[in-house]
């Protein structure tokens, strides 16, 4: 069809794949949430993901992170880069095989647009937004808190704290009080981090 | 009368009674520092700071508390 309406969507389309196209984001653990993150933001055109993970992978993983039976023991990093080139080969990814700290964090996510905090441990989580807010000038944070257990979808939100940080999740259900992590609750959250990434990315970075 | 807004809410004190630091407010909020993330008038507060930062009346904090799970 050739109608004028199609047209502005077809333009407004293709200024959204250019903003994609043109962003880093990078992705702080490949755990239940980085995995996901990053498998979204493959298949959204993201230009360059930086990502960083000390593990490997674990049988124990597989009931909610985007690895395969046959990585079980093999890096996070490599195994997320091998995934990410079937999904969409026109990704750049930078992989870290590293413990992220205070002094890393802002030479190995130089450059990066966004950062997608995708950390477990809550120390850590706070340990990575506060680097970012207090070290990295205009770059933005998306966090992730209370995620475990099962249910309760809609008591997940996104919420936007000052101009920099963003923080996803129902703000209490810990590993410590729920003790279960499911790949649907903690897919939400992953995805709700990626929509609020690209969110950030066209509306706001790339304008 | 002194007031703050923490994470929207307004919090009233009688004078002399309004916490003087971060880490004050924090206590008498219940919130173990460890895990929590502050701005201040739109400013990034680094935890180490919480206990020299000092708090005035009408200033905005926003306080992010992280708990484990990803």
């Amino acid at each position: 069809m050739s109608t004028p309406f199609c047209r502005s969507a077809f333009l407004f389309m293709a200024n959204i794949t250019e903003k994609l196209g043109c962003s880093v984001v990078g992705i702080a653990g490949l755990g239940g949430l980085g995995s996901n993150v990053a498998v979204a933001l493959a298949r959204s055109g993201v230009g360059k993901l930086i990502i960083a993970d000390f593990d490997n992978v674990e049988q124990s993983n597989l009931n909610r992170q985007q690895f395969f039976i046959d990585q079980i023991g093999k890096s996070k990093v490599d195994c997320a880069i091998e995934n990410l080139r079937r999904i969409n080969p026109k990704v750049e990814v930078a992989g870290y095989k590293t413990m992220l700290d205070t002094e890393n964090i802002p030479r190995i996510f130089a450059g990066s647009d966004c950062i997608a905090e995708c950390f477990d441990s809550a120390i850590a989580k706070q340990m990575i937004v506060e680097t970012v807010l207090a070290k990295m000038d205009s770059v933005k944070v998306v966090s992730a808190s209370g995620l475990a257990g099962y249910g309760k979808s809609n008591e997940i939100q996104t919420r936007r704290v000052g101009k920099r940080l963003v923080i996803v999740g129902d703000g209490r259900r810990s590993t410590d009080t729920c003790k279960t992590l499911t790949a649907a609750r903690v897919g939400i959250v992953a995805m709700h981090q990626a929509n609020a990434i690209i969110e950030l990315l066209v509306d706001e970075i790339k304008v | 009368m002194n007031t703050l807004k923490v994470n929207g809410e307004n919090y009233s004190y009688k004078d002399g009674e309004m916490p003087k630091t971060i880490a004050d407010l924090l206590l008498s909020l219940g919130i173990d520092s460890a895990a929590v993330v502050a701005e201040l008038d739109g400013n990034i507060i680094e935890k180490a700071n919480f206990p020299k930062t000092k708090l005035q009346n009408g200033q905005t904090i926003e306080l992010v508390r992280f708990v484990p799970g990803g």
